[in-house]
């Protein structure tokens, strides 16, 4: 009895990670690479690009944040995840530029697994969140 | 703004919670798989002791310190991944070939004993080459000491993964905040040190108990535990060629 549940518990470790934790639902809602990316949180247009396109992993990467109206924050955080596969924190705290908009480095890893799917949560002070998912080229 | 001890307690939070989901799916196979194949260390009463285990994890946790020592040093995620990226590819594709060879060795399918197979009148160059592959297939699979897994765990430790390249990324995120090289070094190291001693306990786990139900599984699954180390090897290897 306790052997198997041992099994069944080394089974689950190492099934832990190779579980289709991506949701089949889960597709990109922004093509990055294609240009910035608009939605609207509290009312307010945000969008989100990242430079040089087309964006690829491991390398340094210039994002972007513009919303549309009064911008009293100096800073913008980014928070970069991989939907379904924990990822460690990965943040990236954009700095206000003369024109208004938000910007700052960050890199985005490659999963060895092939995952390609990203999501770049924006949080603005006054404006709250806005997520964006999106591939990145490996 | 995070202080120091902070810092380094978010990085060991992050290896101990990557551990369980991203860690036991990359290193754990390879970690259940050569607890399937350890000897008994002879002590009655503890046929298999930890020590395997603490000395693979010290290993890895060496490789995560010194890569993020040099992250810290310069400042540069892309600039060290580049520099060591050829050399992960092929430490995984090395990984893959020593399980495949491991795995056919304890498979029972072929004989490979230390004696030398090749009678003292043989010439032939090809009983040569293969006697000489039989002795090699048999030092990597019966060479089990603390050193050998410590090698290993190193080794291990250059198998690239998306959550411990994050772990790089703040540690030269770090460093380039340092007021010195020396100080840059020595935070990305020990950021790495803490966030593999995180890392640590699930594949501590899955290693003790693979390693306490060895009987049981190879008792039921005769040859099975061979099998799924050659299938680990050979996803190693593909993987090194994907990357």
């Amino acid at each position: 009895m306790r052997a198997g549940i041992s099994i069944v518990l080394l089974c689950c470790l190492l099934l832990a990670a190779h579980a289709p934790v991506q949701a089949a639902t889960e597709a990109p809602d922004c093509f990055i690479d294609q240009g910035p990316c608009t939605k609207t949180a509290t009312g307010r247009q945000v969008a989100f690009e990242i430079l040089p396109r087309p964006v690829k992993a491991m390398k340094e990467l210039t994002f972007a944040v513009r919303a549309i109206g009064r911008n009293t924050a100096p800073t913008v955080l980014l928070d970069l995840s991989m939907p379904g596969m924990y990822m460690g924190r990965n943040e990236v705290i954009l700095k206000k530029t003369p024109d208004g908009s938000y910007s700052g480095k960050g890199i985005i890893p490659r999963c060895p697994s092939g995952k390609k799917l990203w999501r770049a949560e924006v949080t603005i002070p006054g404006a709250g969140k806005v997520s964006y998912t999106f591939n990145v080229n490996p | 703004m995070l202080t120091r001890d902070s810092l380094y307690l978010l990085m060991f939070g992050s290896g101990l919670l990557g551990g369980i989901g991203h860690c036991s799916g990359m290193c754990g196979p390879i970690v259940a798989a050569y607890s399937l194949h350890l000897r008994p260390s002879g002590t009655e009463g503890k046929p298999y002791t930890s020590l395997p285990h603490l000395f693979y994890n010290a290993g890895r946790i060496t490789t995560y310190s010194i890569i993020g020592g040099l992250m810290g040093l310069t400042g540069s995620f892309a600039n060290i991944v580049q520099a060591i990226e050829k050399f992960q590819a092929i430490a995984m594709a090395g990984i893959g070939a020593v399980m495949i060879l491991i795995g056919v060795a304890t498979s029972g399918l072929f004989s490979f004993g230390r004696q030398s197979a090749i009678s003292p009148g043989s010439k032939s160059i090809a009983a040569a080459v293969t006697d000489a592959v039989r002795r090699g297939i048999s030092f990597i699979a019966e060479t089990q000491t603390s050193g050998s897994f410590y090698v290993m765990g190193m080794a291990t430790g250059f198998i690239p993964c998306g959550l411990l390249y994050t772990a790089y990324i703040a540690a030269a995120g770090a460093g380039a905040g340092s007021g010195s090289q020396t100080e840059g070094f020595l935070k990305g190291m020990l950021m790495l040190f803490f966030f593999g001693i995180g890392t640590a306990p699930s594949l501590f786990l899955i290693g003790r108990i693979a390693v306490l139900k060895r009987e049981w599984i190879r008792k039921r699954f005769y040859r099975i535990s061979s099998l799924f180390m050659i299938i680990i090897g050979a996803m190693l290897i593909y993987r090194s060629f994907r990357y």
